[in-house]
């Protein structure tokens, strides 16, 4: 017992002071449209098709990339010939709409030779995300401000994303530092935590869990799969697909499965204590 | 003799035709009606170990629906698929499971999702459709739309549980949701009092369509899907898929890739029983070693996102190779960190095993004995724990594993505390095995190149030993080459009704770190 005591004085304060704003080697893909030619090579080699190519009418395409269905797996980068993708390093990404974890940009083509040239940006990752956050701060009205009681829901996950979230209460993030805690009963929380994609064998036992939480509830849909169906699709025999084709969803958290940091930050986005942001270049 | 000589001999009398179809891998065509005879020649004369079943729906081509065997068959390193056709017309097989039980839910699984129906199979119940789900949902047939829209049906009660009755007998159900964050499950516990009577598994709850999904995809990115079989087991899995995929397309692995591979899968092993030595300590309230475990093992997978750029090794495994490289600067990071984390995992050990009150608690609970693991089939960390000296890594042993030295921890106790001790000398092992990688990284480019299509018409198993036992995956294509069917074994499948088979005895406040023990995936056996 004594000795126990003394070692733990040893090794000291493990709790980083700061987590956030951590740099990753590879975070989610930017791309840098100016570059693009459209020759499809990302597009082809993205698995879940968040990477997508729209022709309109034969002189005007668009390219599209949806966080909310990247699985960071780097493929578009390698695949680019143009050296237009690259990674981003930021990891901390929320929002309060899938539509907000989209980027779109409109290019010119050539009829003739066929080349694709950049016109303009059709939807910036992120577009209102202030007013988004105003009417989320109006929903809770401050009630959940100081202190954050989590019920996680795994509907479907791989068990990645709860490898994630469960990181977040380890001694170096420490989440309980911010009032947030982790509770074993819908009728303890104020925020349902919920992975994803979501079969039809929890899709039931989801929305009872959602009953049994008491208002204000917040739904926070987590990982790849459970804001977009990911690599499992959405609306096949098995899976229902995202969280928000069987809740209404307030805040999104990407990522597969999404760094602890990025958990933590959603969960201050969903206090109200930070506004949601899209900036997977890190600026 | 060889093997397929061997394995002849000991099947004779028995008609069937039988080859080598790729090393270490041989394949037996035989009749429906002798596979009850010939699981038990291959079980009592080869020493055989079932590590998978399956079917396959070849009506469009061959006109027949297969029920395969998968046979692991340590002593002769092979593998035996035993294939028996099915004819549509007579939708049913023989089943093997009253005297091999580890086909037990293996063949309800064919049941559910083809429709054939296993006789004198002693539980013929679905296993994995939920009562909601309607009659002819047999969603692995060719003919059923991965679209489809399925009703649900009011079939509450359709497969009640097992029913308890007795004076001061009842029942208490956990799940779907559980209290801690884990995966979905159902848990129906008998009890008396505190001490569980026995206890029903419902799982399928995370079932995802994974099989399905595979015979849609683009194999090309089919490797993703494998990393998310089970999020913990992402390299092996993605290890056993491509060792499939490159059998099937007769790739040979670059040798670097192949020290990488194992560098991979033991990191892997690292993380996962780390946390769950810790895990244990959380379940028995021992906060100090969990406070430690859980930095060692927060510490680890920063070192992998450092080397690697991945926490939990996603992305690492390629098709033909690995796409992520160490650099020397990388290996001298990785071994620093290594003999560091030796010392400090050495004195997490002890002070658990030195510490009468957690030890009180793990001793004696839990315990899967030697007998009921062998007729059960367990596989992996578990199987170890309970006395059986298995292993993939050894046994069929797959990348560079036939050049490294390391042993196999095997206890006798098969209770918790011989699961944590397997664990706990495995991380050594693992230790063990990453330094010689290290030291004799050699050169060579990172991957094969594959070819633009795979082979039509052919058919490969792979394999690895990943932390919580064996992944077995079976490719085979259609006659354009593009997947027709992906069987996925995650070692959970066999070891759940382990678990069922270890708690009953136990009190129920002791069912936490006996399941952790295990720590069985759901979504692995869900899929």
């Amino acid at each position: 017992m004594f000795k126990i005591i003394v070692d733990s004085f040893r090794s000291g304060i493990v709790t980083e002071r700061r987590p956030f704003d951590a740099h990753a080697p590879f975070g989610f893909p930017v791309i840098d449209f100016t570059r693009c030619t459209m020759c499809g090579e990302c597009a082809s080699a993205c698995p879940t098709g968040a990477i997508h190519i729209e022709n309109r009418g034969g002189t005007q395409a668009t390219l599209s990339l949806s966080y909310a269905s990247c699985i960071q797996c780097r493929e578009c980068v390698d695949a680019c010939p143009e050296r237009a993708v690259t990674g981003g390093s930021a990891v901390e990404i929320a929002a309060y709409s899938r539509e907000q974890l989209t980027q779109s940009a409109l290019f010119d083509v050539d009829a003739s030779t066929g080349r694709c040239a950049f016109r303009q940006m059709e939807l910036q990752p992120g577009a209102g995300l202030e007013a988004s956050a105003a009417r989320f701060r109006e929903r809770i009205r401050g009630r959940l401000g100081r202190s954050l009681h989590v019920r996680q829901v795994d509907a479907g996950s791989c068990n990645g994303c709860e490898l994630e979230i469960a990181a977040t209460s380890n001694p170096l993030f420490d989440l309980e530092r911010f009032g947030i805690h982790f509770v074993a009963s819908p009728r303890h929380a104020d925020v349902l935590l919920v992975t994803g994609p979501v079969t039809r064998n929890m899709e039931i036992a989801l929305q009872r869990t959602y009953e049994a939480t008491p208002d204000p509830r917040v739904v926070v849909a987590v990982g790849a799969c459970g804001c977009s169906g990911g690599l499992f699709g959405e609306g096949t025999y098995a899976a229902v697909g995202a969280v928000d084709r069987v809740l209404s969803v307030d805040v999104y958290v990407p990522g597969c499965p999404p760094r602890p940091q990025a958990i933590l930050n959603g969960l201050l986005v969903a206090m109200g204590l930070r506004e949601a942001r899209v900036r997977p270049d890190g600026t | 003799m060889s093997v397929v000589t061997t394995i002849a001999a000991a099947c004779a009398p028995i008609p069937l035709d039988i080859r080598e179809e790729h090393p270490g891998e041989v394949t037996l065509e035989a009749r429906a009606a002798d596979l009850p005879e010939l699981a038990d020649a291959v079980v009592n004369k080869l020493g055989g170990r079932l590590l998978s079943l399956f079917a396959t729906d070849e009506r469009d081509t061959r006109g027949r629906f297969a029920v395969h065997q998968v046979w692991s068959l340590a002593k002769l390193e092979t593998f035996l698929r035993l294939v028996a056709g099915v004819d549509p017309a007579q939708p049913s097989f023989p089943s093997v499971a009253a005297k091999h039980p580890a086909a037990n839910w293996f063949e309800r699984e064919v049941m559910d999702y083809f429709g054939l129906v296993p006789v004198n199979h002693p539980n013929p119940e679905p296993v994995a459709l939920h009562d909601d789900w309607p009659d002819g949902t047999w969603a692995l047939r060719k003919d059923f739309d991965e679209h489809a829209d399925v009703p649900r049906i009011g079939g509450d009660g359709r497969h009640p549980f097992r029913p308890v009755t007795g004076e001061g007998v009842f029942q208490v159900p956990v799940g779907p949701v559980h209290a801690g964050i884990i995966e979905p499950g159902h848990f129906r516990f008998g009890v008396a009092g505190e001490p569980v009577l026995y206890l029903q598994l419902r799982l399928f709850y995370v079932h995802k369509g994974t099989e399905k999904r595979f015979e849609r995809l683009p194999w090309r990115h089919t490797l993703f899907l494998a990393e998310s079989i089970s999020g913990d087991t992402a390299v092996g899995h993605a290890l056993a898929y491509s060792h499939a995929v490159e059998r099937l397309a007769r790739i040979e692995v670059p040798a670097r890739a192949q020290s990488l591979r194992v560098l991979f899968l033991e990191l892997e092993r690292l993380y996962n029983h780390i946390a769950d030595i810790g895990a244990l300590a959380t379940d028995v309230a021992f906060t100090v070693p969990a406070s430690r475990a859980q930095t060692q093992r927060e510490g680890l997978v920063r070192l992998y996102e450092r080397l690697f750029g991945t926490r939990l090794l996603r992305s690492t495994i390629a098709f033909g190779g690995v796409k992520r490289d160490l650099t020397p600067e990388g290996r001298d990071h990785l071994r620093t960190h290594l003999r560091s984390l030796e010392q400090e995992f050495d004195s997490l050990i002890t002070l658990l095993i030195d510490s009468g009150s957690f030890t009180d608690r793990v001793d004696t609970t839990g315990v899967l004995t030697n007998q009921a693991a062998r007729d059960l089939g367990i596989v992996g960390m578990a199987a170890r724990a309970s006395g059986i000296d298995a292993d993939l890594r050894r046994d069929h042993p797959h990348d560079a594993y036939t050049g490294l030295q390391f042993d196999i921890p095997v206890e006798d106790g098969g209770d918790v505390r011989a699961r944590l001790m397997v664990r706990a000398r495995e991380v050594e092992q693992s230790f063990r095995i990453a330094h010689q990688i290290v030291d004799r990284l050699p050169e060579s480019p990172l991957r094969a190149a594959m070819p633009e299509a795979l082979p039509p018409d052919a058919a490969a198993l792979g394999w690895a030993e990943a932390w919580r036992g064996p992944c077995v995956h079976w490719v085979a294509t259609d006659g354009r080459g593009r997947l027709a069917r992906v069987k996925v074994t995650d070692p959970s499948f066999l070891n759940w009704p382990g678990l069922a088979q270890a708690v009953p005895g136990n009190i129920i406040p002791d069912f936490p770190v006996i399941n952790k023990s295990f720590n069985l995936s759901y979504s692995g056996n869900d899929r």
